[in-house]
């Protein structure tokens, strides 16, 4: 979001110097940003605030806590709850929207922390996990009711740590936070929040990921690459079909992008392949490095573009750091790795060179 | 901001301080009429270590059928699973496996009690094709005021140590009172 403002405000300049843009139309554009919000320090303070606070009533269990009777800490922690969620209203109401979605926020922590006390109060011991999902359930009430994309943001990390708490208790892949998972989203793409979309992606590729190292006692890496290719190439054909979602697309290759090269490089470099399978596999990286960065530059889209590059580097330094075999196949690996893609570079400025001549000659 | 968006706001807090609040409240429920309906039954204490770092302080407490490393569970038995362990009155407030099984078992006797829990340990044995483990009931951990824990944890330590327990008829249990030396301590209130 500041990336993209920032953007703006340049190009504004760029449109106001070479006298495309009246000093009016300046004016009222400035005036639109500005009004969009967006973070401001404020907001960014509250939010902050409101997690420090949520984290103040969870450790709220000193000495004067244990004179109480039991009515009077529930009703303490029930008036703790309506406090914070009457107040975001009263934000939202007025216009503060950043210290609204603070508040809500702050609200399901409080929600959180009610749980937790709760059970402490009548010294339940049972699956703690379904404490945590509880708790993400309000979250998410709280996100979707009160439309507020940072408590839908708290509702996805606490899914998160729910299914890696499940999974730490049984060794297994936890398939209901795929369910779990795709609320939260399609709670984040109502919303139309923009974070959302890297919020997800950061959580479905960490579940993959995990998933090759789980599911039937590991050793799925191969799975794992299929399934980013799978997804990279719904993004690229999501692309296609709705380009009204522009929003999502381009993270969601990067997320994929990131899974499949993740997927080969535990296929190279934790399990372990013959000779002829790893130098394969290791092209098969380049391959996918070069493609994300050609995809990057053709389509303008800055995270494949990076990703490549540094996968691409990643990539060069390991194989570098596992030696082929003995330090002629090294050398030789990359004689024919550096020669292939000298010779992409030479197809791409003729290809270019052709397009030049070819927009020239209309 | 229209009257109308005014009122949606308020709709949609209320909403969700009514929805959370109810939550919480069918948590707080639930455990009164497990406490207040379920069936009492003493069983002795086998001593554990404590603390937590998110809830304040804790004893851990341990019962003769939670279980060593010898309980047989039935074979198949993942970690995580909910298992019915059926119990009989032992030597003083001891209580001892009858049998253990993965649903609510039928026909019990009037002197045994059923504890509903979950799998917490398991170590399956291939050639035997069984499976030992340990069984967690939820009835294990007792929080004590600030400052108090270590000395409690000291008393379970040097005496005889019961507690007693609400037990419902779905076998889910909860820790009403603990019992030193024959005297009660730290009688649950309800609220």
């Amino acid at each position: 979001m500041w990336s993209q403002k920032k953007r703006i405000e340049r190009d504004l300049n760029r449109w106001r110097d070479a006298g495309w843009v009246t000093p009016e139309g300046e004016t009222a554009i400035r005036a639109d940003l500005a009004a969009r919000g967006g973070f401001n320090l404020a907001t960014v303070l509250a939010m902050l605030a409101a997690v420090l606070l949520g984290f103040a009533v969870m450790s709220f269990v000193g000495a004067n806590w244990q004179d109480m009777s039991k009515l009077m800490r529930l009703s303490l922690l029930f008036s703790a709850l309506w406090a914070a969620t009457l107040a975001s209203g009263a934000f939202f109401e007025r216009g503060m929207d950043g210290f609204g979605h603070a508040c809500a926020v702050l609200g399901s922590a409080i929600f959180g922390a009610n749980i937790m006390l709760i059970s402490q109060m009548y010294h339940m011991d049972g699956n703690a996990p379904d404490a945590v999902l509880l708790w993400a359930g309000g979250a998410l009430l709280s996100g979707l009711v009160l439309r507020s994309g940072p408590a839908l943001a708290l509702a996805m990390v606490l899914v998160c740590f729910w299914a890696g708490w499940e999974t730490s208790q049984r060794d297994e892949v936890f398939w209901p936070f795929l369910p779990a998972w795709g609320l939260v989203s399609a709670g984040f793409y109502w919303l139309g929040w923009r974070p959302g979309v890297h919020l997800a992606g950061l959580a479905l590729a960490g579940f993959i990921i995990f998933f090759g190292y789980v599911w039937h006692g590991g050793h799925q890496q191969l799975a794992v690459t299929l399934v980013g290719l799978g997804l990279m190439a719904a993004a690229i054909v999501g692309d296609k079909l709705r380009p009204d979602l522009s929003a999502l697309w381009p993270p969601a290759l990067s997320y994929a992008l990131a899974i499949t090269y993740f997927g080969l490089m535990a296929l190279q470099y934790d399990d372990n392949p013959t000779r002829p399978e790893f130098i394969g596999l290791a092209l098969a990286t380049l391959a996918l490095t070069l493609a994300a960065i050609w995809w990057g530059l053709t389509n303008n889209n800055r995270g494949a573009l990076w990703l490549g590059y540094a996968g691409f580097s990643v990539e060069i330094m390991s194989v570098y750091q596992k030696t082929v075999g003995s330090l002629i196949g090294t050398s030789l690996f990359f004689l024919v790795a550096g020669l292939l893609v000298a010779a992409l570079a030479f197809m791409a400025y003729r290809l270019n060179l052709r397009r030049q001549n070819m927009e020239s000659a209309i | 901001m229209s009257d109308q968006n005014h009122r949606n706001v308020w709709i949609a807090v209320a909403l969700v301080a009514v929805v959370q609040s109810a939550a919480l409240a069918w948590m707080v429920a639930g455990r009164v009429a497990l406490l207040k309906q379920g069936r009492e039954m003493t069983v002795e204490v086998i001593p554990f270590d404590p603390r937590d770092l998110f809830r304040g302080e804790y004893v851990v407490l341990g019962y003769s059928f939670s279980g060593t490393g010898d309980t047989t569970l039935p074979a198949g038995t993942k970690r995580g699973d909910r298992l019915y362990a059926t119990l009989k009155p032992g030597e003083g407030t001891k209580w001892d496996f009858v049998s253990v099984s993965t649903a609510y078992p039928v026909n019990i006797d009037a002197g045994h009690a059923v504890l509903s829990g979950t799998a917490s340990d398991v170590w399956p044995n291939q050639e035997q094709g069984t499976v030992k483990g340990r069984i967690r009931y939820g009835i294990e951990t007792y929080y004590v005021p600030e400052g108090e824990g270590h000395g409690l944890e000291q008393q379970v330590r040097d005496h005889k140590i019961d507690a007693v327990l609400a037990v419902n008829s779905s076998g889910q249990a909860a820790i009403k009172a603990l019992v030193v030396d024959g005297k009660r301590i730290h009688e649950e209130a309800l609220f």
